[in-house]
C-alpha cells in the first residue's frame, strides 16, 4: 500500500490548460490519494495571485506606489519651490500644444492667465483670460530651483517645469502666491507622515493589546476591553480639540506634529485591538494550537509562530483602511487649524485658506488640496478591498 | 468524447424491464466549474435513469461529482458552474434541459424536491416551522392560510413528528437534528414531488437517528410511490435502501447495476476497492503482561455554565465527564465510543490534560500527572500525543510541512542540530506514508487523508508511546479511512504504540480497537474486550449503536 501511495504523491505534469480532472485512463490507481500539485505555493503567493485578479486593488496598489514615490521625491516632481511667492490667487495656467502663431506643436506651452486689457463692456471689470503672445515653453527634467535630494545631494533637476525658469503655476496660487500644485506635492509628505505614523503606532499597541486580551481571557481579557469600551466610547472629536489646543502656540513644529501624532493614536488603537482580540479568541480555541499544546510549546512560542501569523492577514487589511481615514482626519483637523502648524505644508493646513466664502467664490482653484485627499483616500481602500478579498485564500 | 465505459452504458440494464414507467431520464450531463486557474470539469457525460416509485443511489466519495449531478436535474448550481450543451434531462417526457429559469421554478418543489444535508443551516431560523411550511404550500397552491396549515399539521404528523401542532409554532432551534430533518422532508413533500432527491440526508445525524430518518423517506416513497435518487459515500445505506446503485469518481459513472448485483458482482476496479474499503480485520493479540502506560482514576470533568439574568446570576455545573476510570496498556488501543455529546473527547484531551479536571487522578507510566500545571506536563508532552478529528483545523495553513512537524522537536529539544531534526521529519513523513520531499509545502496543498497523515507523522516524530485519536478518520472519505486504519495499525505494530481511538464508527472500532468503552451523558454504559460488545451488547444503547453502525434496517 505505502508504494502505491508513493507513486501516486509524485508530482505530475502540471495539467496547465487542461482540465484538472484527468482523464481516468491515466489513472488507474484513482482510489488512493489524491494527486498533488507540482507547485510549490506559499501563502503569500497565493494571496498575490489573488489580489492580481482584482481591478480596483491593483489600482489602488499602482496609485499608493505612485503617492508614496511622489511623497519621498517631492522636491523632484514639484515644479515650484512650495514657499516661493508670486501674484496672489493667481487662476491655473492654460496648457495647449498650440503654439503663439497658431500651429500645432508637441512641446506643450503654458499661458499664463491675466489680464488681457479688455473691460466687460456693462460692468466695465477687467477681463482675464490667456495671455496668448507670451507663452512659457514647458519640458520634462528641466533645471528649477535648488535642493538636495534625500537631502544630501545638491541639485536643481526637476520632474517638469518652465524650461526658461519663469513660474508656472498649473494649479493657481493661493492667497500669498504660492504654487498650489507644488505645495500639494510637498503636504503629501506631512499627511502621510502622520498617517503612516499613527498607524503604526496603533497597529502595534492594538495588536499587542488585542492579541494578550484574547489568548489570556478570563478576568484580563474583561478589564481590557471594558477599557476599550471607554476609549471607544469617548466623543473623539472634541477631544482632539482639547488635547491639540494643550500644546502651547509658541512650541516647535515639529513638537506640534509629534503631539498630533500621540493624540491620534491614543485614541484610535481601540478599534483593532478588538478585532484582533475576537481573531484570537477564535484561534486560541482551535485545533492547531491545542496541538501546540500537546507537543509542549510554551505561550510566547504559540502567540508568535500560531496566532500572530494567522492574524496578521487581518491587521493588514485593517492597516491599509486605517490610513485613508487619518488622512481625512487630518486634513480635517488641518482645516480647523489644530493639525500642522506653518511653515509645516499639509493638505489640511492647504485647505484651511477656503474658509470664507468670498475666496471659494472668486478663487475656486485653492479647492484642488481636496483632490489629493480624494485620490490618497481612494487609493488606499482600494487597496484595502483588494487585500481583503485575497488574505482568505482557502 | 471520453471512451465508453464498458460497465457504465447509458441506459440502465433493467430498462423498463419491470413493467414501471420512467420517469426521470438524464443523458450525459455535463457540469464545468470556473476555478482559479482554469475549469474543472467536475460531471462529464452522466446519464441515467430513474422509474416511478424506485430508489435509486448516487454513490462515491466526496469530489465525485454526485451532489453536482443531482443539483443539474434541480439546475440548483452555483454561478460558476455551466451546463454543457448536450446535457439532456427529461422530466415525465417533457424536456427540461431548455426551460427558463421562471419555468424551472415552477417545477421545483413541485415535481422534484431535494433535502439537504445540513438541517441545521436549512431551515430559516427567524421564522415559526409553520411558517416555512405554509410558504412552499403557498407557492404552488392557492389556498387559504387556514388550509395551509392544517396541511402543514398533517405533513409534520406524516414524518413522524411527536405533537404536530405545537412544533408549528416552534422556532428551528428549538428541535433537534433529526427533527429538523424531518421538517425538511416535510417540507419536500408538502406538494407531494414526483420526485425526491435525498443529498446525504443523514450524514450530519447522529447514527441512532440515521436509520429512523432512512426508514421514514422509505415509508413516505411507499406511501405516495415518489421516486428518490439518494445521494451517499455510506455503502450500508446503499445496500439497505436503494435498488439501483450508480457509482461515480472523477465526475462520470464507473458502474451501475442493480444492487444486489453491484454488491455481489461488482465488475469496475473502482467499485472492487469501493467495496473493499470497508474496515475490515481485528486488533492484534495482547500479550497478557503489558504493562499500564496511562491510567485515569474517578475523573471530573464540569463545565460551569451560567443561566438566569445579570442581577440574580445562576451557575450550575455541566458533568461532562462523571467519575470516569480507564486502564490503557502499553501496545493496546482502547476504543472510546459514544453519540455526539456523550463527553468522550473531553475525557480524552482530559486524561492528556488538554482540558482541566476537577477530581480525580490520572497516571502517565506509573507517575502521577493530574496535578501538573501546563510547564509541569512539558516533559512528559513528547511522549504522549494527539491527533484530531479535522485535518484542516489541525494543522497551521501558515507553516509548511518541515515546520508544523519540528515544532515539537524544537520545544522539546529533541535533536541535536537542524541536521539531525531534518532527519527525523523526513522519517516521520516515510512512517505515515508520505514522500520526504514536501518539506516545504503548505497544508492547504493537500487532500483531506494526506493531511491526516501529516498530522499524524507529527504526533510519531516525537516517538510517544500513547497517541490520543479524536475521530481521527471521521471527517475522510472511505477508502481514505481505511488507509488510515491500516497505517495506525503498522504504526502500532512498529512502535508499540497505545492508542486512545475516540470514535462514534463502530465499524472503525471493531478494525482497530482491543477494548471498547461505550459513553453517554458522561458515563460509561458499558465496556469490554470489542468482540463481547458489539456482538452481545448488554444495554439497549449499545445495541442501538451496534444496530445503526452494522446494519442500519434492524
Amino acid at each position: 500500500m505505502t508504494d502505491l501511495d508513493l507513486r501516486r504523491l509524485e508530482p505530475q505534469p502540471s495539467p496547465s490548460g487542461e482540465p484538472l480532472v484527468a482523464p481516468s485512463a491515466t489513472e488507474p490507481d484513482d482510489m488512493v490519494l489524491a494527486r498533488l500539485p507540482d507547485r510549490n505555493e506559499s501563502y503569500y503567493t497565493l494571496v498575490w495571485r489573488r489580489f492580481r485578479r482584482s481591478v480596483s486593488g491593483m489600482t489602488g496598489l499602482v496609485l499608493v506606489t505612485l503617492l508614496i514615490v511622489m511623497a519621498v521625491f517631492a522636491d523632484f516632481f514639484a515644479p515650484m519651490h512650495p514657499r516661493a511667492t508670486d501674484t496672489p490667487f493667481a487662476p491655473p495656467d492654460m496648457i495647449s500644444f498650440t503654439a503663439p502663431d497658431g500651429s500645432f506643436s508637441l512641446i506643450p506651452h503654458v499661458y499664463p492667465i491675466g489680464e488681457t486689457g479688455e473691460f466687460d463692456p456693462v460692468t466695465f471689470q477687467p477681463l482675464t483670460g490667456p495671455i496668448l503672445d507670451d507663452p512659457t515653453p514647458v519640458g520634462f527634467f528641466v533645471k528649477g530651483y535648488e535642493y538636495r535630494l534625500f537631502g544630501i545631494i545638491p541639485t536643481n533637476r526637476h520632474f517638469f517645469g518652465s524650461t526658461d525658469g519663469r513660474p508656472i503655476h498649473l494649479l493657481g496660487t493661493d492667497k500669498f502666491g504660492r504654487d498650489i500644485l507644488s505645495r500639494g506635492i510637498y503636504g503629501s509628505r506631512i499627511s502621510l507622515l502622520i498617517a503612516f505614523a499613527v498607524v503604526t503606532i496603533t497597529t502595534t499597541v492594538g495588536t499587542l493589546i488585542g492579541i494578550t486580551s484574547g489568548y489570556l481571557g478570563g478576568t484580563v481579557d474583561n478589564v481590557v476591553q471594558r477599557f476599550v469600551d471607554f476609549v471607544l466610547a469617548f466623543p473623539q472629536l472634541p477631544l482632539y480639540l482639547a488635547l491639540t489646543s494643550l500644546v502651547p502656540l509658541t512650541a516647535p513644529s515639529n513638537v506640534f506634529i509629534a503631539f498630533v501624532i500621540a493624540v491620534l493614536a491614543a485614541l484610535g488603537w481601540a478599534q483593532l485591538s478588538r478585532e484582533v482580540r475576537s481573531k484570537t479568541l477564535a484561534l486560541a480555541r482551535i485545533d492547531y494550537v491545542r496541538a501546540a499544546i500537546a507537543v509542549g510549546s510554551s505561550d510566547l512560542r504559540i502567540i508568535t509562530r500560531h496566532i500572530l501569523p494567522n492574524v496578521l492577514s487581518h491587521i493588514i487589511v485593517a492597516v491599509t483602511l486605517a490610513i485613508p481615514t487619518v488622512v481625512l482626519l487630518e486634513s480635517f483637523l488641518g482645516f480647523l487649524g489644530f493639525a500642522v502648524k506653518p511653515p509645516l505644508i499639509s493638505w489640511g493646513l492647504m485647505l484651511q485658506d477656503t474658509n470664507t466664502f468670498s475666496v471659494i467664490g472668486s478663487y475656486p482653484w485653492i479647492l484642488s488640496p481636496v483632490v489629493f485627499v480624494l485620490i490618497t483616500v481612494f487609493a488606499f481602500n482600494a487597496l484595502g478591498d483588494g487585500l481583503r478579498d485575497a488574505v482568505d485564500p482557502y | 468524447m471520453p471512451e465508453r465505459n464498458p460497465f457504465a452504458p447509458p441506459e440502465r440494464h433493467d430498462l423498463g424491464k419491470h413493467g414501471r414507467e420512467l420517469i426521470l431520464d438524464a443523458r450525459n450531463i455535463a457540469v464545468d466549474f470556473k476555478v482559479e486557474g482554469g475549469v474543472v470539469n467536475a460531471v462529464r457525460d452522466v446519464s441515467f435513469q430513474l422509474h416511478k416509485g424506485e430508489t435509486i443511489a448516487l454513490v462515491g466519495e466526496s469530489g465525485s461529482g454526485k451532489s453536482v449531478t443531482a443539483r443539474t436535474v434541480m439546475r440548483l448550481l452555483s454561478r460558476r458552474a455551466t451546463i454543457k450543451p448536450g446535457t439532456k434531462i427529461t422530466l415525465s417526457g417533457m424536456d427540461i434541459t431548455s426551460l427558463s429559469e421562471r419555468e424551472m421554478r415552477r417545477l421545483r418543489g413541485k415535481k422534484v424536491s431535494m433535502i439537504f444535508q445540513e438541517p441545521m443551516s436549512s431551515l430559516n431560523p427567524v421564522y415559526t416551522i409553520g411558517r416555512q411550511i405554509c410558504e412552499i404550500l403557498h407557492l404552488h397552491n392557492r389556498i387559504s392560510h387556514r388550509e395551509a396549515l392544517e396541511r402543514a399539521r398533517q405533513l409534520l404528523e406524516e414524518v413522524q413528528i411527536s405533537q404536530p401542532a405545537e412544533r408549528l409554532r416552534q422556532y428551528p432551534h428549538q428541535l433537534s437534528g433529526g427533527q429538523r430533518q424531518r421538517v425538511m422532508i416535510a417540507m419536500a413533500l408538502a406538494n407531494r414531488p414526483d420526485i425526491l432527491i435525498a443529498d446525504e440526508p443523514t450524514t450530519a445525524l447522529d447514527v441512532t437517528v440515521q436509520a429512523q430518518i432512512l426508514h421514514l423517506i422509505k415509508d413516505l416513497k411507499d406511501k405516495y410511490g415518489m421516486a428518490v435518487i439518494l445521494i451517499t459515500h455510506d455503502l450500508t445505506i446503499v445496500r439497505q435502501f436503494s435498488e439501483y446503485v450508480y457509482v461515480m469518481q472523477d465526475g462520470v459513472v464507473r458502474e451501475h447495476n442493480e444492487t444486489e448485483a453491484i454488491f455481489s458482482n461488482p465488475q469496475h476496479p473502482y467499485t472492487q476497492r469501493l467495496l473493499a474499503a470497508e474496515p475490515r480485520g481485528s486488533a492484534r493479540p495482547l500479550s497478557e503482561n503489558s504493562p499500564i502506560v496511562l491510567q485515569g482514576r474517578n475523573v471530573n470533568v464540569t463545565f460551569k455554565l451560567r443561566r438566569g439574568g445579570m442581577l440574580r446570576p445562576d451557575y450550575f455545573d455541566l458533568v461532562a465527564v462523571n467519575n470516569l476510570s480507564l486502564d490503557l496498556r502499553r501496545h493496546e488501543t482502547l476504543g472510546l465510543v459514544g453519540e455526539s455529546g456523550s463527553g468522550k473527547t473531553t475525557f480524552g484531551q482530559a486524561l492528556i490534560r488538554l482540558i482541566e479536571n476537577q477530581g480525580g487522578e490520572i497516571y502517565f507510566d506509573g507517575q502521577p500527572i493530574h496535578a501538573l500545571n501546563r510547564k509541569g506536563m512539558r516533559p512528559l508532552r513528547s511522549r504522549m500525543q494527539v491527533v484530531f478529528q479535522d485535518p484542516f483545523a489541525s494543522l497551521n495553513p501558515r507553516m509548511s510541512v518541515r515546520q508544523i512537524i519540528e515544532e515539537g522537536l524544537i520545544v522539546n529539544g529533541i535533536g541535536a542540530s537542524r541536521r539531525e531534526r531534518l532527519d527525523r521529519v523526513r522519517q516521520a513523513l516515510r512512517d505515515a506514508g508520505l514522500p520526504d520531499n514536501i518539506l516545504n509545502r503548505f497544508p492547504h496543498e493537500f487532500s483531506g487523508g494526506q493531511r491526516q497523515r501529516i498530522a499524524i507523522a507529527r504526533a510519531i516524530a516525537l516517538e510517544p508511546e500513547f497517541i490520543l485519536l479524536d475521530e481521527p478518520t471521521s471527517a475522510l472519505d472511505l477508502s481514505i479511512q481505511a488507509q488510515i486504519i491500516r497505517l495506525l495499525r503498522k504504526l502500532q505494530d512498529e512502535k508499540g504504540l497505545s492508542y486512545l481511538f475516540i470514535s462514534h464508527d463502530l465499524k472503525v472500532v471493531r478494525a482497530l480497537c482491543h477494548r471498547v468503552m461505550v459513553m453517554q451523558f458522561g458515563r460509561i454504559v458499558e465496556q469490554g474486550p470489542v468482540d463481547e460488545v458489539l456482538s452481545n451488547p448488554r444495554t439497549d444503547y449499545t445495541a442501538r449503536l451496534v444496530r445503526a453502525a452494522f446494519e442500519i434496517a434492524a
